[in-house]
């Protein structure tokens, strides 16, 4: 039983968890508030209420086509990070590579480097070397930032694994290639789908890398929102957010039909 | 004819070497057990025949062929290991019909009816749809006995089965093992520390010592009539006295002797084995059985087991283990005879370490 807690201690938890509360959910409930607005200025409260911003964003050859590019890049990344992520982590957790520590720690190293020196280097790197740059750019940067995340959560579910069922597949009859698609793989998969949420999110608003890898006709949303802030702000920037939002939250719900938002959490 | 044949198999870990030439012949349907100490090598020659570890040299034989250099989804066995290693993806009929998928037996429907069959052997067919996480310890071992006997394999290999369980259904599980062996006949090749489980599951017992083979047979004569002093004290943990066999006697080192059992033994330095429970104390005065013979000693610690009392007699130096039933008390530091009877007394080679 904890019910020794004082009642100050008590009274002060609760109000930390309400404070980060706020803090979390605060901006999204003035993001949501703003985008529903009637004037053409940014306020919260609203004035009145519509969804003529959404009818704007929605009719907007910018902001959809923006919002097709960055969809696409999302998507790509998704892919080509969980398969290098899951693949590097499935190495690392087996020893097989020389240096598996240094090689993980390798792997994590985007996670603490600063994303604009990495963009910078990228956008000389590739102009040096490649050209202007282009949506291959793109998928190629982002793919490198969402890699580590992918690592992460499959290294935590196969560190999790029996250590022994891989070997019990052997001698049930299992050759290679059976246990790694019906062994290894679905017990790598709450980690490759959290892996792969993390990494569509990632790229999806990633801001910095896609601003200095832009070029006309290579704006991602998030830039296209940051330029709009900058020279036009109105509430359609609030509506585009929302819809952003929403799709996070529609993900969320559909990573917890395929596999559980618990499992995935507790990596 | 024997279904395993192990031909001098060596293994060595780097500069280690684990197994130092085991020969064996496995005839078919019988249950071997690999008993011995952690670390003797048991476990590393269970997964040498089930392909998982390869040998340095020596040969493997499954039902007459060669499988030195098959891997292990190429030979025909069936192994359970101690974590049981269900997967813990699939439901329990998919992880017992996984090795007829793998190993192509039978058509789906026959597969289906395997499965139900083998869950029917274990007594859990009711639980066929259930996830591995949400079955008791007990019942996920049943589940990896099921998926091991499913494809009657040539060689069954069991790693420590049932050392997870509690006492209680380890005691429920040994008698299925026994029934279920006789049941299906499978040769199965079993690995225990464990002497009782050894004594009483198997037909043969190869007892394992440092990486080679120091005795082998049934359990009733390994246990009677061990042959090396490990044996005795592996085997029903003997008490383990050092003398000198010379003129019919045998000189024990604190000047008291005993007689020189019946039967052709070395000369010199020996050890003499004495179970716990071949011998009784006496209080002082108590007459001594006619035929036994008694020495002098002084009580030690008592252990309460309940059915009986263990005592520690110290015999000079030496501390020997005496079970006496709980009815007989004797107080700590008091002198008492220990009285055996001389024909259950063995007299071993000293070892030589």
């Amino acid at each position: 039983m904890v019910s020794a807690i004082p009642l100050p201690l008590r009274i002060a938890a609760w109000v930390f968890v309400a404070f980060c509360a706020l803090l979390l959910i605060g901006p999204l409930i003035v993001v949501v508030g703003v985008s529903l607005s009637e004037s053409r200025f940014i306020a919260f409260p609203p004035d009145g209420l519509s969804l003529r911003w959404y009818a704007q964003v929605l009719s907007s050859d910018a902001y959809l086509a923006a919002g097709w590019l960055s969809l696409q890049l999302a998507v790509l990344v998704t892919v080509s990070a969980t398969i290098l992520g899951g693949a590097a982590a499935i190495a690392i957790h087996r020893r097989r590579l020389p240096a598996s520590e240094a090689m993980a720690t390798y792997f994590l190293s985007p996670l603490v480097l600063p994303t604009i020196i990495y963009a910078l280097g990228m956008l000389m790197l590739w102009s040096a070397f490649v050209g202007p740059v282009s949506l291959l750019t793109l998928w190629i940067a982002h793919s490198v930032i969402a890699v580590p995340y992918v690592v992460r959560t499959t290294l935590a579910v196969l560190a999790d694994s029996d250590p022994f069922l891989e070997e019990a597949a052997a001698t049930m009859g299992a050759g290679r290639v059976q246990r790694l698609w019906l062994v290894l793989l679905p017990q790598c998969l709450p980690g490759l789908a959290a892996g792969a949420f993390f990494a569509f999110n990632l790229s999806f608003d990633e801001a910095v890398v896609s601003l200095f890898l832009r070029r006309p006709g290579l704006t991602t949303l998030p830039v296209h929102i940051y330029n709009q802030l900058e020279f036009s702000p109105d509430p359609a920037v609030a509506a585009v957010s929302t819809i952003m939002i929403g799709l996070t939250v529609f993900l969320i719900l559909v990573i917890d039909r395929l596999v559980g938002v618990q499992k995935v959490a507790s990596n | 004819m024997a279904d395993l044949s192990l031909q001098d198999i060596r293994k060595s870990f780097g500069a280690v070497e684990v197994l130092r030439g085991i020969s064996l012949e496995i005839p078919a349907g019988s249950f071997v057990s690999l008993l011995g100490a952690s670390g003797c090598g048991k476990t590393t020659l269970l997964r040498i025949v089930a392909g998982l570890e390869s040998v340095s040299t020596g040969k493997v034989m499954i039902g007459g062929r060669d499988v030195t250099s098959l891997p292990p989804e190429q030979r025909d066995i069936a192994m359970m290991f101690q974590s049981y290693a269900l997967l813990p993806h699939l439901n329990v009929a998919e992880n017992v019909r996984f090795p007829l998928r793998m190993r192509r037996i039978g058509n789906p429907s026959e597969q289906r009816e395997r499965v139900m069959e083998a869950l029917e052997t274990v007594q859990l067919a009711h639980l066929a749809d259930r996830r591995p996480r949400q079955l008791s310890g007990g019942q996920q071992q049943r589940v990896a006995l099921a998926r091991a006997i499913v494809s009657r394999p040539t060689a069954l290999l069991l790693d420590e089965p049932l050392s997870n369980l509690d006492a209680r259904l380890r005691e429920d599980m040994q008698v299925e093992l026994i029934e279920m062996h006789k049941r299906l006949g499978l040769t199965t090749l079993f690995v225990t520390h464990d002497q009782e489980e050894a004594l009483s599951l198997s037909d043969q017992i190869v007892l394992l010592n440092a990486g080679t083979i120091e005795q082998q047979g049934a359990p009733a004569d390994i246990y009677s009539a061990p042959t090396s002093a490990f044996a005795s004290s592996f085997l029903g943990s003997s008490n383990l006295i050092p003398a000198i066999a010379a003129d019919g006697k045998l000189q024990l080192e604190d000047g008291q002797s005993l007689p020189l059992p019946a039967g052709d033994y070395p000369s010199g330095p020996v050890t003499v084995a004495l179970r716990q429970e071949d011998a009784s104390l006496l209080p002082d005065g108590a007459e001594v059985p006619s035929g036994w013979v008694s020495l002098n000693g002084r009580v030690g610690t008592r252990v309460y087991l309940g059915a009986r009392n263990r005592y520690i007699v110290h015999l000079g130096e030496e501390r020997l283990r005496v079970l006496t039933n709980a009815g007989i008390q004797l107080e700590a530091g008091t002198s008492a005879r220990l009285a055996l009877d001389p024909s259950r007394l063995r007299v071993l080679p000293r070892d030589k370490s």
